[in-house]
């Protein structure tokens, strides 16, 4: 009896085993609870911004007094003092001159910014010239108002009134032209911006055959105007934020009021609040400032250049975000389903819509697993492939000199590099590098006995799946995670790229996008929203909005 | 509510974590086990038999719990049989828990040590799997539920595609004569049937996770139904292709059913991988939830966070998964598990049930 316990009692090399199987993931956790709070984890609490620092405010302290004291309305001082602040950049220009009535003004102007035919023709004409007779008829003893400037003198739809210095400086800066009067305290601001801009164009990163033409560009009202016009629609509204510490930008929310979750709104409004950064040059930055994971591969906001697919979105209850700036808006909450998915398969017929969708999963498939199944199929278990093919393969493999997995990995990141460069290159050498780098090398390094003729083969194919993504970004993620999943293979063949596929799954099952499961709506099951997952049924079937987004208004007709 | 941030899990998922559950080690060793015991071709009488039974067991616990609402059994149990007993029942099922996981992992390590990677020390296999397990496992109930809905139905329709493709090794006079000797071979297998529907006893966890409680009865039902039909199925296809004396000659009947054929003409030509693949994410799944309830069994004994017990049980599932020195030491501990399971899990729960009723414990809340 004692002795057969004994007999179980494990060796000391099972204890250290134990102890390794311990260790090791208390290790991972502590390094990424150390990464997280590193990075800042956004998700746990809204923090509101503490901005300036203690030395900044006391630095500041003088000029910000200065800004925020409103103006005498004596033209000499106040213009000495908006003199003071900006006269030193080169593009600011001041204007002087004496209108019809006899007061000073002063136009205050960025070069190359403001409205010069509408400053010209619209202000400075009439101002000077126009209805002379009449203005000293109304105001023979009185001086002249801003009322009667604002009412009677300026044919202009945008003017603003400014009161301190801070306001007006900052408006100048960013393209109004201000007006400064003898004896009004307030400055106007007539205008906006009319810099050059690029007009609306195809987007360049998500091609279509069918549908709209038109891309975002990087003027945030035209963004929103091209958002506008999609159709009367009284409840597509667009919020205004300001981000960025130091130079602000503005960031638009569209959402629709009777459909969007407000939960789902007050959450996207309180993490766009808490941005803390200095400056926001694309919506890239937005995107990772308010993700939910910031260790995970895969992206956790859609981005996109077509306003088709932000309106498709706004409809079933999502929130789009667009920064000035950049013509990518971002969608939020986004599913892995969502990635897959194209405005073409909306815009064609819902048999060949439903066959793309499906081969889109393939190509995920491919993109993500090719590789590391060549390599365990070959390294590990060539008896579960045909014999006729196993033999052909190993007859090509004969004179490699490599295992599977350096073979694959001389391959795959060579054909990465030539995408990469692919992408750097001027428009008319890609092409002319593409053969280079995929045909002759391709064909150089078989011959050269460097890898298989097979392998190139399961590459190319990877390659292209991976760009049959719809979402480059998504296509950037699944090939990141194919070396993972091929040093898998590498070390534990079919079984280690289980092992991957289990982690994989177990990651996005964790993994949640504003509060929406990642995988849905595969898990948890919504039937309803299967009809528009891997098949695309008819428009007549999908009567509803994704359950998931547990909008205010659920059906789609009415 | 838009984000949730209770832990709570639909009436599917609770169907599909139950049939995950039961669809562990049981599809490869099935028709063996149950042939071995009945000598007949009447295994799959058995096998609806012990189903029935299993939902009968299954359906006490839930009763049970529905008595303490938002309570797992772990907590609750101290209400009826006081501090003491309840403390050393639960450690009970703790372990039972601890140990179910460990015979998991180990006959998945042996599997794909004798198909997959031979030549492989053990402890490589197990510990990767292990290790992935607890990294589900830390996103709580509501994660494992949503990985079991992932690998639910790739599971069926693979497990039901290789099985239809052995249909040509398929005769029906290997499964005759229906009841040849009677009815008594048919309740000498009823107990290692018993033993494939290890699964049930998640229910006494689940219930105050559901978002809807009452349904717990139904998904209990549908949960077991679809690991019996499945069952069924392979039971069926493989003494059919095999008889009884190759059934029983062979470990693994299941796999070596799928390995016995060929299809040419096919990009693949055999397809035990694919039942291999399923296979290990059915383990991972079954090893997952147990691990879970083991360390949620832990946490509410002793009142401290579920995450660090987690790890703290690694080393320990690990140990246990070890221990069985060959695979016949590993058979005779699963036989174990499933005895303990009849009376931890089958008879205790009708005695608590009887003691809650006549004592109206619990009951009161319902009353109101």
């Amino acid at each position: 009896m004692w002795q057969s316990i004994i007999s179980y009692i494990p060796n000391w090399i099972i204890f250290t085993q134990a102890l390794v199987i311990l260790i090791v993931p208390i290790i991972i956790y502590l390094t990424s609870k150390w990464l997280q709070s590193a990075l800042g984890s956004r998700t746990s609490e809204g923090t509101p911004t503490a901005n300036e620092s203690e030395e900044n405010i006391f630095e500041n302290a003088k000029t910000k007094a200065e800004d925020t004291m409103p103006f005498t309305g004596n033209y000499e001082t106040d213009l000495a003092s908006i003199k003071k602040r900006i006269a030193k950049n080169c593009d600011v220009h001041f204007r002087e001159f004496t209108m019809a009535t006899g007061e000073m003004v002063a136009i205050i102007y960025v070069e190359g910014l403001y409205d010069k035919e509408l400053i010209e023709v619209q202000v400075m004409k009439s101002l000077m010239f126009d209805d002379v007779e009449e203005m000293e008829k109304s105001s023979k003893d009185s001086k002249i108002t801003k009322s009667y400037l604002t009412n009677k003198m300026l044919p202009i739809s945008e003017i603003r009134e400014a009161l301190n210095l801070e306001e007006v400086v900052s408006d100048i800066l960013v393209g109004s032209t201000a007006m400064l009067i003898d004896g009004i305290v307030e400055v106007l601001l007539l205008g906006s911006a009319t810099g050059k801009t690029r007009s609306i164009e195809e987007p360049l990163s998500e091609g279509l055959l069918r549908g709209p033409r038109i891309g975002f560009t990087e003027i945030l009202c035209d963004n929103t105007a091209i958002l506008r016009r999609h159709g009367k629609n009284e409840s597509l509204e667009l919020i205004k934020f300001q981000v960025g510490t130091r130079a602000k930008k503005d960031l638009v929310v569209a959402y629709m009021n009777d459909i969007v979750n407000s939960e789902l709104l007050e959450e996207v409004k309180r993490r766009i609040e808490s941005i803390n950064m200095d400056y926001l040059p694309e919506s890239g930055y937005v995107e990772q400032l308010i993700e939910d994971d910031s260790l995970s591969p895969f992206q956790q906001a859609q981005n996109t250049e077509r306003p088709d697919r932000v309106i498709n979105s706004l409809l079933e209850g999502r929130v789009a975000i667009l920064l000035d700036g950049s013509p990518f808006a971002l969608i939020v909450p986004v599913t892995f389903s969502m990635l897959l998915q194209s405005p073409e398969d909306y815009y064609e017929r819902w048999i060949p819509g439903t066959l793309l969708r499906m081969l889109r999963f393939l190509a995920t498939f491919f993109a993500l697993l090719a590789p590391a199944l060549y390599i365990a199929f070959i390294s590990y278990h060539p008896g579960l492939i045909p014999t006729k093919l196993v033999m052909s393969i190993i007859d090509a493999r004969q004179g490699v000199p490599f295992p599977s997995l350096i073979e694959a990995l001389i391959m795959e990141t060579s054909i990465e590099i030539l995408r990469e460069a692919g992408v750097r290159l001027p428009k008319p050498i890609g092409p002319a590098m593409g053969i280079v780098g995929g045909l002759i090398i391709g064909d150089a390094a078989v011959n050269a006995g460097l890898v298989s003729p097979f392998l190139v083969i399961v590459v190319a194919v990877t390659a292209i799946s991976s760009f049959a993504i719809p979402t480059y970004s998504a296509g950037i993620t699944l090939r990141l995670l194919r070396f993972l999943a091929m040093f898998c293979a590498a070390i534990l063949g079919a079984y280690g790229t289980v092992l991957f596929f289990l982690l994989l799954c177990s990651h996005l099952v964790k993994l949640k996008s504003f509060g929406v499961p990642y995988v849905s709506p595969m898990a948890p099951y919504r039937l309803d929203d299967w009809k528009d997952f891997i098949f695309r049924l008819p428009f007549k079937v999908m009567k509803r909005r994704p359950l998931i987004m547990k909008t205010k208004d659920s059906d789609r007709k009415k | 509510m838009f984000t949730r941030t209770d832990d709570k899990i639909t009436t599917t998922q609770t169907v599909v974590i139950i049939s995950c559950f039961m669809l562990g080690s049981g599809v490869l060793t099935l028709p063996r086990t149950l042939t071995e015991r009945v000598k007949t071709v009447d295994g799959w009488i058995s096998l609806i038999l012990g189903g029935l039974i299993i939902m009968l067991a299954g359906i006490c616990i839930v009763k049970l719990c529905q008595k303490f609402p938002g309570k797992t059994m772990f907590q609750f149990l101290k209400e009826i049989v006081g501090s003491w007993i309840g403390s050393c029942m639960c450690l009970l099922m703790v372990m039972y828990f601890v140990c179910l996981s460990a015979f998991e992992i180990r006959v998945m390590a042996e599997v794909t040590m004798l198909y997959l990677l031979e030549g492989t020390p053990m402890w490589a296999i197990v510990m990767s799997f292990m290790w992935i397990g607890l990294y589900l496992i830390t996103g709580g109930i509501n994660s494992i539920a949503r990985l079991f809905e992932i690998i639910l139905p790739i599971t069926i329709v693979v497990l039901l595609i290789c099985l239809l493709l052995s249909s040509r090794l398929f005769d029906i006079d290997n499964l005759r004569p229906v009841l040849g000797e009677g009815i008594f071979p048919v309740i000498r297998g009823l107990k290692s049937t018993l033993l494939v529907f290890i699964g049930f006893e998640i229910m006494i966890i689940l219930p105050a996770f559901m978002q809807y409680p009452k349904k717990g009865v139904k998904a209990l039902i549908i949960g077991t139904s679809i690991p019996l039909v499945l069952y069924l199925i392979t039971f069926i296809m493989v003494v059919g292709a095999m008889t009884v004396d190759g059934v029983v000659r062979s470990t693994w009947p299941t796999l070596d059913l799928i390995r016995s054929f060929e299809i040419t003409g096919l990009l693949f030509e055999r397809f035990e991988f694919f039942l291999l693949v399923i296979w290990i994410m059915q383990i991972f799944s079954t090893y997952t939830i147990c691990f879970y309830a083991a360390s949620l069994g832990l946490a509410q004994l002793s009142k401290k966070n579920i995450r660090p017990i987690m790890y703290g049980l690694l080393p320990f599932i690990f140990i246990v998964a070890l221990l069985p020195k060959n695979m016949n030491e590993l058979f005779d501990f699963g036989d174990f598990i499933g005895t303990v399971t009849i009376y931890l899990f089958g008879l205790f729960p009708v005695l608590l049930l009887l003691i809650t009723t006549i004592f109206r414990i619990g009951a009161v809340k319902e009353d109101e």
